[in-house]
């Protein structure tokens, strides 16, 4: 049986069976929860690892005003810090944007999976530096592009991610989960711009986005409008290992 | 709480909101189409020209619109 984490890893790392068993094992144990709720919140100490197996989270910060700064989305795969246990407390917060089913992973759990098999740990430190490179990607686009390349650029790295789990139909859409409020506080801006800006893409036959589900019409063009280039999301296209030993020269 | 639909018309066209925004009062929902024109308009004072012909049309559930917000009674310009 596989899911979208092993889907994932697989892209960063040759896995096999005696891997994916492993994976398959941490996998276990799936709980449904409800859109809306926090799996953790700033200030508290984390003492699992989150693993999203179905629905979107995000990373979220709230301001001395009440106001929300979106740093993060997490899709089917993604994990929440591997490491992140070994800190006292969280310094933001994660929470549902739909309905989802997490994976509650007991850090000794996971340790002992990377441990013993040293291409899954490679293979979920390769995801460790896909998130940083992602978070750096983020603070280029709000910083430096405006409101319709931000969002277009937004919409080329989630049609790639999704793309990777296989969650994007022939037709190039997919779900996404997201309120035009909830893109505002991602990308610095209020809903009223957001809503001007899907409204420019959309009459410049960028995309479609119906009901929470987004079309990508013209991929290259938005692509090219936003300046985006995939290089951040190192989508693993040359097996991992294969390029180890061609480094290294060593069986690996 | 109450929805309300913020539609913006200006030089750019007509944006329809058809997600709406759940605000306590029609002065709440105003004061975030305040921001978002003020949003509006700073991303084109960056390109260099800022046009005040436009409005947002604050509606309820039904489409009726309540109230008319003027671009131009989001900023005040002064030093022309």
């Amino acid at each position: 049986m596989s899911n979208a984490f092993i889907t994932k890893l697989c892209r960063y790392a040759p896995l096999g069976d005696n891997e994916i068993a492993a994976l398959e094992k941490l996998s276990r144990n799936p709980r449904r929860w409800a859109s809306g709720r926090d799996l953790i919140r700033e200030g508290q100490r984390p003492e699992i690892v989150f693993m999203l197996l179905e629905g979107w989270a995000y990373r979220y910060k709230i301001l001395k005003d009440g106001s929300r700064h979106i740093l993060a989305y997490l899709v089917p795969g993604d994990v929440c810090d591997i490491h992140i246990f070994m800190l006292d407390e969280m310094d933001h917060s994660i929470g549902l944007l739909s309905d989802a089913l997490v994976v509650e992973i007991p850090p000794k759990d996971l340790m002992a999976a990377m441990e013993k098999y040293p291409a899954i740990q490679r293979a979920l430190w390769w995801a460790t530096l896909v998130d940083e490179a992602t978070l750096r990607e983020w603070l280029v686009n709000i910083g430096q592009r405006d409101s319709f390349e931000r969002i277009a650029h937004l919409f080329c790295e989630m049609w790639l991610r999704m793309q990777a789990i296989g969650l994007v139909n022939e037709d190039e859409s997919f779900d996404l989960p997201l309120t035009q409020v909830e893109i505002g506080d991602t990308m610095g801006l209020t809903a009223v711009h957001v809503n001007r800006t899907l409204q420019r893409l959309r009459r410049e036959e960028l995309i479609t986005l119906d009901n929470a589900r987004l079309t990508i019409l013209d991929p290259k063009r938005l692509a090219a409008v936003s300046g985006f280039r995939p290089n951040y999301l190192h989508r693993g296209t040359e097996p991992l290992e294969k390029r180890l030993r061609e480094r290294l020269g060593a069986p690996v | 709480m109450a929805q309300y639909f913020l539609h913006i018309h200006n030089a750019h066209g007509d944006a329809e909101d058809d997600e709406g925004l759940q605000a306590s009062s029609l002065a709440v929902a105003r004061e975030t189409a305040i921001k978002g024109i003020r949003d509006l308009l700073s991303a084109e004072a960056v390109n260099g020209g800022i046009n005040f012909a436009g409005r947002i049309d604050i509606a309820d559930a039904g489409g009726a619109v309540l109230i008319s917000v003027p671009f131009k009674e989001a900023v005040s310009v002064t030093g022309l």
